[in-house]
């Protein structure tokens, strides 16, 4: 028996929109410490995990492990249904066939109720093994997302180059080139529109615009990204929310590689 | 459990084995190292097979000292043709190869020589003139006797026509004759005048003059036509002025063969003491015969009768193999060519009598053919050479030469500077070139081509004749043969044979085998096809050279036909200048479909060659087109003396003048109905196809005829003519409607009201309401000659077939059972759905035929659901076969929008080196992710190598839904057709991972899988057996399974390894294959996959 209750119903909705636009199936692995959730875009570009922590709930309970399939595309037009900031509760049985959605309004005493088919959807459980980074970037994410969105009108690649004391984000395009150079500095009254660069080497690295566009679709979870990079090693980009994170790992573009 | 653990081991070891196979062989796409039997004897390995892999493709001597000791089928069929040929091979075989020598009693003076003639071309003899001309026509034949021959055909001069200007006498000739002389290099040799009519339109039967002007040199003919028609010859300021029509424009070869009466493939006569034989140092030619004639002398036969047959033709069948270095597709200018199969038979014999090899280096003997080593490239070249014209084919066929092996050779001879090669024609000083050419036509659509010119010798390229003759899914040879030989052979992909050659003379004896086949199977596609014999006929019927079928359109033979009956009746046409106006005029009609499922029968009423009837039954033709001024001028009658269409042309009737098209048309289904006659009573299904062949190439004839009135940028475009016809033809289907449901309804007694539930150009679907089957066919019939009468001979509807059940989805697409007796249905019908289309994967083809199947004939609608959801499920879990998702398109030379296959051909020039070319069909299949489309195609091959995830939602709901729903959702309804796709299950593979994967520095490189439970799929805890902790008390049954799974797939794998082992006809040789379109390999290499990772998991416990 799953028992899951979020404060609030746009948190999950907000999780659920910065990336169902990467990846269409997903399981949800619900344990005693959480929900998580990972996949593969299908090119294998992208991988997308998703952590939870029991902590973000109001109330969780998880008797046994539980495994729900989701079709994202018709989860998130479930979760259009419900408001902000209705209470969400998710229900499950032990082998489930479909998941229960609960939203309550507390204020007016409204319950709404919808049901999601789940899917079997068999698929690899995988993981990246912890490794250490070259680079270390935590910059505002609502930056980021500007950065990404502008470069990538000139061209479908941008890249990302970390040196001691500057970070460079270029993109050459037919049309013409762009860049965008940012200094670490600290805002001490608001620490989330600090820049922090900790580097060990620099490094140069290209990415796919595209799917760094899908990528700042989680800049509405958290204030922050952290970014970590390697030379010939898939980036990490996180967001971080209350307890639990949501992270793309994304493996760098070669120049010319079929 | 132990005993798992041990199994590991042996895998790691002959892991490594093979991984050092594979550096041996460093052919980056070496396929074949998917055809080795990894999995089965991976679990239980023996030395005997790790000796055989480990040495590689040197033939094992402890198998097979010999390679003869096992011979494959092929190698047994090769030895008992040469069983015949013992005694004869004993006098030496070289003998064997020239024709017979002419005959000793032979005397010009008093013997005719009869041949027949393949090919005719332009030619000029240097100082030999008869009637003021050195051009002539080459004629090359062969004799009733088997000598070839060279005929030239002398003093026939070239001509055209134009209306003599008004007050032109008699007197003028000589004016005009200087003034032409002149302006156009003393060309014009006469000038005639004639009284002619022009073939456009009617204008009372009175015949004009016209100038009839013959030309010295032909080539020159068309300045003279381009000067009458932009008025440039104003030899007085009355004549021509602001140019005037010429006509007649036609090629000199085909001029000459139209006044002469020759048709394509036809017999000559040369009378004795006609024809003067070319002394022996003018000679150009290889032929053993070698003469002139007067164009005059010669006695051409009409095809009829005793000339009716054909001559001993030598037909050579020959194909080669290049070694090629790794990954890139073969180039002239550095890969050698090893080994040329020959193989050489007589028309209408029945094997081959000759078949050898030549090859580059040693090779062991193949019983029943010669080998002939060499050790340079260039020797065997040339070799190849002086055989060609020792054995003098006069027709030369292969798969692909024309693009690839003559290319091929000819540029690879340049290379090695090999001078002499490039001269196996007849003529002895000509060189064999290669021309790049675009074809391009709109029944056949765009082709880019390599022509060679080999001059007297006939080339038919049995890859081309099959594109053009048959629509089929896949062109390679195997495919092919497979369809219509039944036959399959190795598929040697072109990276493997460069190490068969490196190897020794029993690999290289392998190879010369496999080439051997490949030069075997188009002779027997031939034959099969009767590819020389139904182009023989086409090419009689319509008269033009047999070399025109495959390399022009369909208008040549249209007016081939036209020019040959004009000049019986003193008719000149006019040279159009075409420009392709865009004027479109009003097609066939369609009755809009009454849509649904109909259990109760439904009767099918069609006008027999609608098209061609019309023309004949209204006499269009542009010899009867006519105007208001004439008929007033003439004073003719409404429908006595002439018609007006429904599009209000006006056309006389056949009683003024019968026309010309109608009479073509009249002899081509006179032809077609003894064809179908004959058909009807021949018992030999072999003979049945050909007969069948031949009555469609009638049809298709007879058909083109209206196609080339219609034809805007045509020759001579006649909408009048057209649209006359369509309009007629609209209207006759709506009379026909009308006319069927007014006759048979409650009100005149019929038991139902009749109903025209469809109609589409030439026919019409009605449903008389009887629920009777008998009836409902006597009904028919019934019908069909009551309409019948209200047309004009030879219109005539008839009653074919009863549909019952019928399934109408839409315009032009529908299925039923076909019906046309009572008591046995024929066969399930199908028009315009999927599964007849090529442009969706197979899978939906067969489903949709599955399901029909199971719904028309079985009347199972539950089991054909069933059907349904299994396969959606089969999709989603990835059981599907990727033989059967495999989508093939043409490729066109360029597109405005990015178009999957054609991505993927260019991702696959820059990933291999070559790529499919234009006009060659492309295999894809559809990959996941997120990407555009077009850019997600892959090549089957390559996704199996890679373990690449198909987009199953894709084929679901792209592929698969709409056809399926729309032939479920009329007996179903719709929304219980949809709901049948909603997604419940899915399977995703995450492919090769970690230090497997492929994508160096990719994603997938980084990643591990994390063990799962092998039941409830949750992720493990650390140290946890391959259960989880819930899922523990099931072991024991869990493991049954497993195990029981990995049986099951031992087995299949097992038996599809024996069946591409009895395909290959060898059973101690490894499989070399690689057929893309074999189903077997497909599954074979995925049971494979399959069985690796089970056995993997398997090793967990």
């Amino acid at each position: 028996m799953l028992e899951a209750k979020f404060t609030e119903a746009g948190l999950f909705k907000r999780i659920i929109d910065s990336f169902r636009d990467c990846v269409q199936l997903i399981n949800f692995n619900c344990s005693e410490k959480g929900i998580a959730a990972q996949a593969v875009d299908d090119s294998r570009v992208l991988l997308v995990s998703l952590s939870i922590n029991v902590e973000a709930f109001e109330e969780f309970r998880a008797d046994r492990n539980i495994v729900l399939g989701c079709d994202l595309t018709n989860l998130s037009k479930i979760l259009r249904c419900g408001n902000n900031s209705d209470n969400l509760t998710l229900i499950a049985e032990d082998s489930p066939d479909s998941i229960l959605i609960l939203f309550e309004d507390t204020k007016r005493d409204r319950v709404s109720e919808y049901s999601l088919k789940l899917m079997e959807i068999e698929t690899d459980f995988l993981e990246i093994s912890d490794m250490k980074y070259e680079s270390y970037i935590t910059m505002p994410s609502a930056d980021f997302a500007k950065t990404v969105r502008d470069l990538s009108q000139l061209s479908d690649s941008i890249n990302i180059l970390v040196t001691k004391d500057t970070i460079k984000f270029a993109a050459e395009g037919d049309i013409g080139s762009g860049s965008i150079v940012v200094k670490p500095f600290t805002d001490l009254d608001h620490p989330e529109n600090s820049i922090k660069v900790t580097i060990e080497k620099p490094v140069d690295l290209r990415f796919g615009a595209k799917y760094l566009n899908d990528i700042i679709k989680g800049a509405s979870l958290s204030d922050t990204i952290t970014i970590k990079l390697s030379e010939e090693a898939p980036a990490l980009f996180q967001f971080d929310i209350s307890s639990g994170n949501l992270q793309f790992y994304l493996a760098p573009k070669f120049d010319e590689e079929e | 459990m132990t005993v798992g653990v041990t199994r590991t081991r042996d895998i790691e070891t002959l892991e490594d084995a093979f991984q050092d196979i594979k550096k041996q062989r460093t052919q980056s796409f070496d396929r074949s190292s998917l055809s080795e039997p990894v999995s089965t004897i991976e679990i239980i390995p023996t030395d005997k097979f790790k000796k055989q892999n480990v040495m590689g493709y040197k033939s094992s001597k402890v198998v097979d000292p010999t390679g003869k000791g096992n011979p494959t089928a092929f190698e047994q069929e090769l030895s008992l043709m040469d069983h015949e040929l013992v005694e004869k091979s004993e006098s030496g075989q070289t003998k064997l190869w020239s024709r017979t020598p002419i005959d000793a009693d032979f005397d010009p003076k008093l013997s005719d020589i009869s041949f027949q003639q393949l090919d005719a071309e332009q030619a000029q003899l240097s100082g030999q003139y008869d009637s003021n001309t050195n051009v002539v026509i080459r004629f090359f034949g062969v004799t009733d006797k088997g000598n070839s021959i060279l005929c030239n055909v002398t003093g026939f001069k070239h001509y055209l026509y134009v209306p003599a200007p008004l007050g032109f006498h008699q007197e003028n000739i000589l004016t005009l004759m200087q003034y032409l002389n002149e302006h156009y290099e003393n060309n014009v040799d006469s000038i005639k005048v004639v009284p002619k009519q022009s073939i456009w339109g009617f204008s009372g039967d009175a015949k004009i003059p016209f100038l009839q002007i013959f030309v010295k040199n032909p080539n020159l003919l068309n300045k003279i036509r381009t000067g009458f028609e932009k008025g440039y010859i104003q030899p007085n300021d009355k004549w021509f002025v602001g140019g005037c029509t010429t006509y007649d424009n036609i090629a000199f070869p085909l001029r000459l063969m139209i006044d002469c009466g020759i048709v394509g493939m036809s017999w000559i006569t040369l009378p004795a003491s006609k024809y003067h034989i070319v002394p022996g140092a003018q000679r150009v030619s290889t032929c053993q015969f070698e003469v002139n004639i007067n164009y005059k002398d010669l006695i051409a036969h009409p095809a009829e009768g005793e000339w009716s047959s054909n001559a001993p033709l030598r037909i050579m069948s020959f194909d080669i193999e290049c070694a090629g270095r790794p990954g890139v597709f073969p180039e002239p200018e550095h890969d050698s060519v090893i080994q040329i199969a020959n193989v050489v038979s007589i028309a209408g014999a029945s094997k081959p009598f000759i078949r050898n090899v030549f090859t580059v280096n040693t090779c062991s003997p193949i019983t029943g053919s010669q080998i002939f080593e060499h050790e340079k490239e260039a020797d065997m070249l040339k070799h190849w050479r002086d055989f060609i014209v020792e054995v003098d084919p006069d027709v030369i066929i292969g798969y692909n030469t024309t693009n690839f092996d003559f290319p091929y050779l000819l540029d690879r001879a340049a290379a090695l500077g090999v001078q002499a090669f490039p001269y196996f024609g007849r003529l002895s000083n000509v060189k064999q070139e290669i021309k790049s050419s675009t074809f391009s036509s709109k029944a056949y659509g765009t082709r880019e081509s390599k022509n060679i010119n080999i001059d007297g010798r006939l080339q038919l390229d049995l890859l081309q004749f099959v594109q053009r003759e048959y629509k089929l899914r896949s062109y390679t040879l195997n495919a092919v043969s497979a369809y219509f030989l039944g036959e399959q052979k190795e598929d040697v992909h072109h990276s493997i044979i460069t190490s068969l050659q490196n190897g020794d003379s029993e690999t290289r004896r392998r190879l010369a085998v496999y080439c051997l086949k490949d030069a075997y199977l188009p002779l027997r596609l031939l034959e099969k096809l009767m590819a020389l014999v139904n182009y023989t006929e086409m090419s009689r019927v319509t008269g033009v050279p047999f070399m025109y079928l495959l390399a022009r359109g369909q208008q040549i033979k249209v007016i081939s036909q036209l020019f040959r009956k004009c000049l019986q009746i003193q008719t000149v046409i006019p040279n159009m200048n075409s420009q392709g106006s865009e004027e479109q005029y009003e097609g066939a009609t369609v009755i809009e479909p009454k849509r649904g499922y109909y259990d109760v029968p439904i009767a099918t009423l069609d006008f027999s060659s609608l098209y061609p009837s019309i023309m004949m039954a209204h006499n269009l033709c542009y010899t009867t087109l006519c105007d208001r001024a004439t008929i007033q001028r003439l004073k003719l009658k409404l429908d006595e003396d002439y018609i007006v269409t429904p599009n209000n042309d006006i056309f006389v009737t056949s009683k003024i003048r019968r026309g010309v098209l109608p009479e073509i048309l009249d002899e081509l289904i006179g032809a077609r109905k003894k064809a179908k006659f004959d058909l009807k009573n021949e018992t030999d299904p072999f003979k049945r196809d050909v007969l069948n062949g031949r009555q469609l190439a009638l049809k298709i004839s007879a058909n083109s005829v209206y196609g080339f009135t219609g034809a805007t940028v045509g020759k001579l475009p006649c909408l009048a003519i057209s649209s006359s016809v369509t309009s007629f033809g609209r209207t006759m289907i709506e009379t026909t409607k009308n006319a069927v449901e007014n006759k048979y309804c409650i009100k005149n007694g019929a038991s139902h009201d009749a109903v025209v539930v469809y109609g589409d150009t030439d026919s019409v679907m009605v449903k008389f309401g009887t629920t009777n089957l008998e009836e409902s066919m006597k009904l028919g019939a019934e019908a069909a000659e009551f309409v019948s009468s209200l047309f004009k001979n030879p219109i005539k509807l008839e009653f074919e077939k009863v549909y019952f059940p019928y399934l109408l989805i839409n315009k032009k697409r529908y299925a039923g059972l076909y019906w046309t007796n009572p008591k046995k249905y024929d066969k399930l019908d199908q028009k315009g759905l999927a599964s007849v289309r090529r442009d969706s994967c197979p899978l939906v083809s067969i489903v949709m035929n599955k399901v029909l199947k199971k719904i028309l004939i079985d009347r199972n609608v539950d089991g054909a659901m069933q059907f349904i959801r299994e396969t959606i499920d089969d999709i989603l879990q990835n059981r599907c076969d990727i033989s059967k998702l495999i989508i093939s398109k043409t490729l066109a030379p360029n597109y405005t929008n990015p178009q999957p296959h054609a991505v993927l051909a260019e991702r696959m020039r820059k990933r291999d080196g070559v790529g499919p070319n234009v006009g060659d069909r492309v295999d894809y299949v559809i990959t996941g992710g997120s990407e555009k489309l077009f850019n997600r195609a892959e090549d089957p091959l390559y996704v199996l190598e890679q373990n690449i995830q198909l987009d199953s939602i894709y084929y679901l709901g792209n592929q698969l839904q709409n056809p399926i729903i729309s032939i479920i959702a009329p007996i179903i309804g719709e929304k219980q057709a949809n709901s049948m796709f909603i997604v419940k299950s899915i399977k995703r593979q995450s492919g090769p991972v970690g230090a497997a994967s492929k994508q160096k520095g990719g994603l997938m490189s980084f990643v591990k899988k994390v063990d799962t439970c092998k039941s409830c799929k949750r992720v493990l805890r650390k140290n946890e057996g391959p259960l989880c902790a819930d899922c523990m008390s099931r072991s024991g049954e869990l493991y049954m399974k497993a195990l029981y799974d990995v049986r099951s797939l031992e087995e299949r794998f097992s038996r599809l390894w024996t069946q591409c082992q009895r395909c290959s006809g060898s059973l101690h040789n490894e499989v070399l294959c690689s057929n893309k379109n074999c189903d077997i390999f497909y599954m074979r290499v995925k049971a494979k996959k399959e069985l690796q990772e089970k056995v993997v998991e398997l090793s967990k416990w």
